[in-house]
């Protein structure tokens, strides 16, 4: 199978094997993602992103600019797009320093966290938007009240990570770890 | 590993509880409250022996029929129907005397503040610190 040599960094090499697990894992995201619509704050994607992250590493990381891309070719690419491009790979990252850590207690109250402050990080977005106009000032009244009307939807999202990691995490890594991905 | 794992396990524990804690306090601090209704105005009724009942109440209400509405579900003792037509709804009894104009030849008149209404119950905007006043008013 002929390998590509990524240009930006000589370690990743993407096969067309890798390309195709990509959109593997991309589809997984998106189903999960329509099937859990109609609860609000109540998604798979956090579960997932971990377990794809702990499972293919860094190139687990390649597939989230396609399922932001998807995301955005779909339901358009709107203030909650923005905040998808910087959140996600956030998610990579912490998973990927966490990485060595195999404990379904750990990594559920690492997905309660990020769903609990997932309102908190989308806010940025909407301080460089009260920013552009007002300054620091109107940054903070633009961000701190939109954050504030949307906790108890980040309690909400708190707990359907935490729930979804402590059911999910076992049963998938184990057949994760059954099929060894080379 | 295992000492390490339940080191990381009670660190993100305590974390989380830190973080369930602070953003339960900046919510109960920061949170817009609801208003009991930012509009103080006042509903009259005066019956076909000229009694006069008064109903003042606060709303967020944008029109008389909302107010209305408001205030039957909060005092039993104010009542009120009509029938809609394209005109809006034509107030036909209030707390329980009727007054149509075919059948009674009577009608119950809508004024604000003293003057005689120029909308009826659901195209009446209402203003705070305004008065409504229902009468029943025999035809001439």
């Amino acid at each position: 199978m002929k390998k590509l040599s990524n240009p930006f960094n000589k370690k990743i090499n993407i096969t067309t094997k890798d390309v195709a697990t990509i959109g593997m894992m991309v589809a997984i995201i998106e189903v999960s993602k329509f099937a859990l619509s109609f609860m609000p704050n109540i998604e798979l994607t956090t579960f997932w992103i971990i377990m794809f992250t702990l499972y293919f590493g860094r190139k687990a990381g390649l597939a989230i600019p396609a399922f932001i891309l998807v995301e955005g070719a779909i339901y358009g690419m709107n203030t909650w797009w923005i905040m998808y491009l910087y959140i996600w790979p956030l998610l990579v990252i912490i998973t990927w320093i966490f990485r060595k850590t195999e404990s379904i207690l750990f990594w559920s109250i690492l997905s309660g966290i990020f769903g609990l402050c997932f309102g908190f990080l989308c806010s940025f977005v909407y301080f460089f938007i009260g920013f552009s106009t007002g300054g620091i000032r109107g940054g903070f009244a633009t961000a701190f009240p939109w954050w504030i009307s949307g906790i108890p939807w980040d309690f909400i999202h708190c707990v359907g990570n935490f729930t979804f990691m402590m059911v999910l995490y076992t049963p998938i890594r184990s057949v994760m770890k059954r099929f060894a991905y080379n | 590993m295992e000492k390490k794992n339940t080191k990381k396990i009670v660190i993100g524990a305590v974390i989380l509880v830190a973080l369930i804690a602070v953003f339960a306090l900046c919510y109960n601090k920061f949170a817009a409250k609801s208003t009991v209704g930012a509009k103080a105005i006042t509903i009259e009724v005066v019956d076909s022996k000229g009694d006069s009942t008064k109903y003042e109440m606060n709303t967020d209400a944008e029109y008389l029929k909302d107010a209305m509405d408001e205030l039957a579900d909060a005092d039993s003792s104010f009542s009120y129907n009509g029938t809609e037509s394209d005109y809006g709804i034509m107030v036909e009894e209030v707390n329980g005397e009727q007054a149509i104009f075919t059948e009674d030849n009577a009608y119950w008149a809508l004024y604000v503040n003293g003057e005689y209404g120029q909308y009826g119950a659901d195209q009446q905007p209402v203003v705070n610190e305004d008065t409504y006043t229902w009468t029943y008013e025999k035809a001439e």
